[in-house]
């Protein structure tokens, strides 16, 4: 048997992730066992899955930590506001037995500005927790990755991922890394790199290009035997077999080999540096360092196939008759409308741009996408009809949850009917119908009418700002059923009661990407724009079944892997 | 003297076979039992139950067979039993899953084994950061469970977390695994 994880479907992968958490519902678990019964591969993933829970457990008993111990050096390495969560001021934030120390360095570790606590029910109703500076850990980033891949049983790196005091090793590709004090640093691998601050590395083995712009001149660079400081621009730095070496691409660098005095090198100056030899005069071009624009042309013959796949895609959906209006926020110099793409072709539910900026979308310098990170960035429709369901979905790029409430797509004044698709500052997905706005909202007298807010359990968080993010929800009061997904799997479904069930469906005017009508002044509640880009919008009239949402995600997605 | 059991002299001899079969075998058994209960505390239990009945039946083992094989066969039993009182949790394999997975897994001793040292391989490999953070989260005591419904976003962010590390790490022991597989 050589079945691997990956290889089992996702929602099996699922299945046992959640069976490890505890977290598998009852239905699930049904599911599961079935599929146990009829897969072998599952069987054997599964064995193995719960062979490896049971070495971390076995690990976590063994640090000899008790929980709190455990928790210490989370609270005392970096963070002060952790330290400040644990002020006995705030103590009635957290109930039962929950440990404070432990509660603060989850809190810590994930890096959450805001954490809620109480009830789940109604807008603008539950106890915050005081915002602590998310802290961002490290000192450099990975910017981009080309073709990279990893050794074996190494780990995987992503694009957007912070580095701190660490080994980095590629095994081939490049990688572009981003340090804070600005300078930069392209990696081919296969490469081994002791980062060691924004100021300093090391390179063990590898091709370097590094680029120093002058707020970061004084950038050391450790080679065998050697230290490069870099006065300014370019240079490059081969390493192989511990012998080194090192060219002025542009500027100037001071090299220090052994116990020599300190060279100064100007442009096409080169050296080679032997750790057991003086360090020698070579002629210039005979290293070959690393090169962006190769790989970029090949990442980029990828990208446009993909994009080409998507607009085929997007061809055939905008034909979908149980479309209520399909945006795809491509960018038309010549108007700021936003057209709504389905057949028959309807001007009338085209949008109107305010303040949102077009932006690279999922496939940079193919095809633009909407930024509404303008506190009054938005885009206006009208909608007018009745409606039986709703299937909202959207491809997004989250910067940052700003806000308490960020939005995807709102009702103006939500009245009776209308829908409210948002996102809150915890990450949970959030999907509402206003049911009767006559009556009072009974879980928050204030607050608008009658109805009831479906959350999703948290989806996101601050370490996949950036990323791009298929989001679906769906309204549906003929199976009395709302449910959230993401990339295509469902992450929620919660029913509607009978209280709450409305089958009569409208939009009017409403907003994507901000609210336009809030009815309380406040701020944190009435600015909901949304710290990031949308690519493409679709509304059903319709709910789409779990099947259709996670088709209309593989067949749009950026990347296959 | 029943047949098998010769050499096996006196009790102190008997204990002293016992414990150090039951030692060396223990991290195995612990692997086999984990993948058939729901939590590594269920798996604690019968692995108990399991020595105690290990010593128990200890003069009916014959020392030429495999003990492990033995021991799962007791080991299984024991998990069936501690199904039946558990059935009412909802996480419980049903009876014809568990003797499924325990029969299979019988056979597969020796290869989760091998995957174990992977595994150490790769948590040795793996950045600091992200292994404090698993550590953390399997350290004895530290709910989350508890702080996921406490504290709500944050700590179900930290499933989100701690899934992607644990897929990681399947992965990275897959591919040594593989790799030695290939080589042996």
């Amino acid at each position: 048997m050589n079945a691997s994880f990956h290889q089992l479907p996702e929602q099996e992968q699922d299945w046992l992730d959640a069976y490890l958490d505890g977290s598998i519902s009852a239905s699930d678990f049904d599911l599961l066992q079935e599929r146990l019964l009829e897969s072998p591969e599952l069987r054997f993933v599964m064995r193995r899955y719960l062979s490896l829970d049971n070495t971390l457990q076995n690990e976590g008993a063994d640090s000899g930590l008790d929980s709190e111990m455990a928790m210490r050096p989370w609270l005392s390495a970096e963070n002060h506001a952790a330290e400040d969560e644990v002020d006995p001021g705030k103590v009635v934030l957290f109930s039962g037995g929950l440990r404070l120390a432990a509660a603060a360095a989850v809190a810590f570790l994930l890096g959450t500005a805001v954490m809620y606590f109480g009830s789940p029910e109604g807008e603008g109703f539950q106890d915050r927790a005081e915002t602590d500076e998310p802290s961002a850990q490290g000192f450099a980033v990975i910017e981009r990755l080309f073709d990279a891949s990893w050794e074996e049983g190494a780990f995987r790196r992503e694009e957007g991922e912070m580095l701190g005091s660490e080994v980095f090793r590629l095994a081939s590709g490049v990688a572009e890394i981003q340090f804070f004090s600005g300078a930069k640093m392209i990696v081919e691998g296969p490469a081994e790199i002791s980062l060691k601050s924004a100021w300093e590395a090391t390179c063990h083995d590898g091709a370097v290009r590094m680029k120093v712009p002058p707020a970061a001149r004084g950038f050391k660079l450790q080679a065998p035997a050697t230290e490069i400081i870099d006065l300014g621009t370019e240079f490059g730095l081969v390493v192989r077999d511990g012998e080194g070496h090192v060219e002025v691409i542009d500027g100037e660098i001071a090299v220090r080999h052994r116990d020599e005095g300190e060279k100064l090198l100007l442009k096409n100056d080169a050296l080679t540096l032997k750790s057991d030899a003086a360090a020698a005069k070579i002629e210039s071009g005979t290293v070959a360092f690393p090169d962006l624009s190769h790989y970029g042309a090949r990442t980029e013959n990828r990208n446009r196939s993909a994009f080409q796949r998507w607009e085929s895609h997007r061809d055939s959906l905008a034909a979908d008759d149980r479309l209520i209006a399909y945006y795809t926020f491509d960018e038309d110099e010549s108007t700021p409308l936003v057209p709504n793409l389905s057949i028959p072709r309807n001007t009338e539910l085209d949008g109107a741009t305010i303040l949102a900026e077009p932006v690279a979308g999922r496939w940079p310098g193919l095809k633009s996408a909407l930024e509404f990170r303008r506190p009054g960035a938005r885009v206006r429709v009208n909608i007018p009809g009745e409606f039986p369901a709703f299937t909202f979905m959207a491809w997004v790029r989250i910067d940052s949850l700003d806000r308490w409430y960020n939005a995807l797509f709102m009702g103006d004044s939500y009245e009776t009917g209308e829908p409210h698709w948002q996102i809150r500052d915890d990450g949970k997905m959030m999907l509402s119908v206003m049911v009767d706005d006559s009556r009072p909202n009974p879980y928050h007298a204030g607050d608008a009418g009658f109805h009831r807010v479906y959350f999703s359990p948290p989806m996101w968080d601050l370490s996949m700002s950036g990323e791009w993010l298929h989001l679906a929800s769906v309204f549906d009061p003929e199976s009395r059923m709302v449910s959230h997904y993401v990339n295509g799997s469902q992450i929620s479904g919660q029913e509607i009661v009978d209280d709450f069930f409305i089958d009569q469906l409208r939009i009017g005017n409403a907003e994507i990407g901000n609210w336009g009508q809030p009815f309380r002044e406040d701020p944190t509640f009435a600015i909901r724009n949304l710290n990031g880009r949308l690519d493409e919008m679709a509304i059903f009239r319709v709910a789409l079944s779990g099947d259709e949402i996670s088709g209309l995600f593989e067949a749009s997605r950026a990347d296959r892997r | 003297m029943r047949p098998g059991a010769s050499s096996i002299d006196s009790e102190d001899e008997r204990y002293e076979t016992f414990v150090s079969r039951f030692a060396h075998f223990e991290p195995d058994l612990r692997r086999f039992i984990r993948s058939l209960l729901p939590t590594w505390t269920d798996a604690d239990e019968v692995l108990q139950q399991t020595a105690i009945v290990i010593w128990r039946k200890f003069d009916q083992y014959d020392p030429e067979t495999n003990f492990m094989k033995w021991a799962c066969v007791i080991a299984r039993f024991e998990a069936l039993a501690y199904r039946r009182k558990m059935a009412r949790d909802r996480l419980v394999f049903r009876e014809d899953v568990l003797e499924l997975m325990a029969d299979e897994g019988a056979e597969e001793i020796d290869r989760r084994s091998s995957e174990h040292e992977a595994l150490e391989a790769c948590l040795l490999a793996m950045p600091e950061k992200q292994r404090q953070f698993l550590t953390l989260a399997y350290t004895p005591g530290v709910k989350v469970k508890e702080m996921a419904e406490e504290a709500g976003s944050s700590a179900a962010s930290f499933y989100m977390r701690l899934k992607r590390l644990r897929r990681q790490l399947m992965e990275c022991m897959e591919s040594k695994t593989k790799i030695a597989n290939a080589a042996s």
